[in-house]
């Protein structure tokens, strides 16, 4: 086997920064020296993210080269109403509905290798190569780790540390929450070996196997972002900031410095004939307000919420990151702080609570107009400054699972759930949020040197790497290689084919596996009176 | 689903899945796991512990099963399981099916 495309992710990276870490108008130089050769001798686009820029959707619109309204992940959580309860868990790579690139380039004998991607856990049953899945805790990394021998011989990295590379959800979980000052130090200075973690298994896989497509993200890049956006904000002077702010600051640099190592090592690794290509599923930007978007809902009639009860539980429920309501009186909600919707509740049986399906339209359409009256009192601008029907943005076969309105807030922030007052708050200090511009370049040989292309989509991303394995790009695909991307010589050596559309997702072989023996007969009822079983 | 946890009860096969998953763990579980384990109270398990769990066992069976009748009961999150629950749940929906 031979390496023929190494792409290295990096979550929420965005020019704005970037640009200003790879310059070398400083003295001491970038702090990103080789990435700065990158961008002069390789080709660069912003790449449009998901219309919810948000890591899991982004991330598997990447992998998959399809929108969410197709792929059907739309959140870290994943909510089920069952009448007057709403059961909530998270995401896993069964749920998404299509195949991805690790599959498709398996099932075609490429050798693939995907680091710390979400949504990988389960790993597919047809993989060809290896896989350690991003974003599941240490203590689950054996079982979703592919294939089954390759964790033990993780372990015989030197200095290999799983509870050391691994999600941690308490940790996680801060990245949106305020900080005291050493709690945001300790948080930045905890990516700084968990990075170094998944280079090495990088490193091992790349030297020791060689696959054919070498893939790892670093996501520490988001996390470092979220709390320590104040410290890297490129439209701020950081000069005269004060000793902990230059302290954080060169923190945040010493990380990207390591990274810019990583990126170095790992390319001088992969050999000089390899393309090597690398992306984010979103950029980033400042959030200056919070907005407490259940708590208007409710103001508005649209919503109850659920006593807490005064107990460690109660409290536990309070902080926890959905939603705690009174379903039988709530109408509209937002399940998440991250996933900017609103979802409706239809009664879909006779008895259950929730609007009738007939009163849809008229809902919503009303709803959309109390939101949009959600305005700066200040300014009478509208705090809410896109909303979108999931018909606008999630169209598609996995569209019934989406918010029925996805929000855009004014300064591109995420929602906040939390049953308090005043609706809209400026917030003390801006802190990172979700850009919709992520970055993607290509580096090596074929690639375009010093080209800036026009805007990309995420989707667009897939795409390129099966070309540059060689591959046809599905039919079923949304995602396209762009040409300009590549040098005239090796788009006419290595012509961009469409091929056969993807094959089912492994998780979705059986569509009505696991569901209950009357929904099954529904199922086929349905299906016969189409005419599709006899 | 391999030939030896078909031939398993569901019992034997919901420990033999805890036991693969917490190998790493570093429990000190005097005896083992049984059918009486407690999966919060012995087995020190989190919220996304008990997700994985479910996602391990759908995966051993090649089947959906629906954990959240299992997981919530009325309009609650229940508090600890032991494994022979986790087992009658299986078997329930085995039978079901």
């Amino acid at each position: 086997m031979t390496l023929r495309t190494l792409f290295i992710g990096m979550d929420g990276a965005t020019f704005s920064v970037l640009d200003l870490l790879t310059s070398r108008t400083d003295p001491a130089g970038a702090v990103m020296p080789f990435l700065s050769k990158v961008f002069r001798d390789g080709a660069r686009a912003k790449l449009r993210s998901t219309p919810n820029p948000l890591t899991p959707p982004a991330w598997v619109s990447l992998m998959t080269g399809r929108t969410p309204g197709h792929h059907g992940v739309y959140d870290f959580i994943r909510a089920e109403e069952r009448n007057d309860d709403v059961f909530f868990t998270l995401y896993d790579s069964r749920d998404c509905r299509v195949e991805t690139i690790w599959s498709i380039a398996s099932r075609q004998g490429r050798r693939v290798a995907a680091l710390n991607f979400p949504f990988t856990a389960p790993p597919p049953k047809d993989l060809n190569g290896f896989m350690v899945p991003g974003f599941v805790p240490w203590r689950h990394l054996r079982r979703n780790t592919a294939p089954a021998d390759l964790y033990d011989r993780l372990k015989q990295i030197p200095d290999f540390n799983a509870q050391e590379l691994a999600w941690d959800f308490e940790q996680e979980k801060q990245a949106m929450n305020e900080l005291s000052d050493d709690d945001r130090e300790n948080w930045v200075r905890y990516h700084l070996p968990r990075e170094q973690q998944w280079y090495r298994i990088a490193d091992f896989l790349l030297t020791s196997e060689s696959p054919d497509l070498m893939a790892v993200m670093f996501d520490g890049v988001d996390k470092l972002q979220h709390q320590a956006w104040a410290y890297l904000d490129p439209t701020c002077s950081h000069e005269g900031r004060g000793e902990y702010h230059q302290r954080m600051r060169e923190l945040c640099m010493a990380y990207f410095r390591q990274l810019d190592g990583f990126i170095e090592k790992l390319v001088t690794a992969a050999g000089p004939g390899v393309q090597v290509f690398m992306a984010s599923d979103h950029g980033f930007t400042g959030s200056t307000e919070v907005v407490r978007i259940n708590a208007w809902l409710a103001e508005k009639g649209w919503l109850k919420w659920q006593d807490v009860p005064d107990t460690e539980e109660g409290r536990r429920r309070e902080d926890s990151m959905f939603a705690y309501l009174d379903w039988k009186e709530t109408v509209a909600y937002c399940r998440t702080p991250s996933s900017n919707g609103i979802h409706i509740r239809v009664a879909r049986r006779p008895g259950d609570s929730g609007i009738r399906p007939e009163d849809y339209e008229s809902t919503r359409a009303r709803l959309i107009r109390d939101l949009e009256e959600l305005k700066d009192a200040a300014t009478g601008d509208r705090i809410i400054s896109e909303i979108h029907t999931r018909e606008q943005v999630f169209p598609g076969a996995a569209m019934e699972d989406a918010p029925d309105l996805l929000l855009v807030l004014r300064d591109c922030g995420f929602v906040s759930i939390k049953n308090r007052l005043p609706v809209v708050e400026r917030r003390p200090e801006v802190v990172g949020t979700h850009h919709p511009d992520g970055v993607f370049i290509g580096w090596g040989p074929g690639i375009s040197a010093g080209a800036t292309l026009a805007r990309r989509n995420i989707v667009d991303v897939g795409a390129t790497l099966l070309y540059s394995l060689g591959l046809d790009v599905p039919s079923d695909f949304e995602g396209k290689v762009p040409p300009s991307l590549f040098t005239q010589e090796h788009l006419a050596a290595h012509p961009i084919t469409i091929g056969a559309a993807t094959a089912l997702a492994a998780g979705q072989a059986d569509p009505a596996d696991g569901m209950g023996e009357d929904e099954k007969a529904k199922i086929l009822a349905q299906l016969q009176l189409l005419g599709y079983m006899e | 689903m391999t030939a030896t946890l078909k031939r398993a009860t569901p019992e034997e096969t919901v420990i033999a899945v805890v036991d693969d998953l917490i190998q790493d763990w570093g429990l000190d579980l005097d005896g083992g796991i049984g059918a009486a384990t407690r999966v919060v109270a012995d087995l020190q398990f989190a919220s996304v512990d008990i997700i994985q769990l479910c996602v391990a066992l759908e995966q051993t069976y090649e089947r959906k099963f629906r954990f959240q009748d299992l997981l919530m009961k009325d309009g609650s999150y229940v508090g600890d399981l032991t494994l022979a629950q986790f087992a009658q749940f299986v078997q329930s929906r085995l039978a079901d099916a």
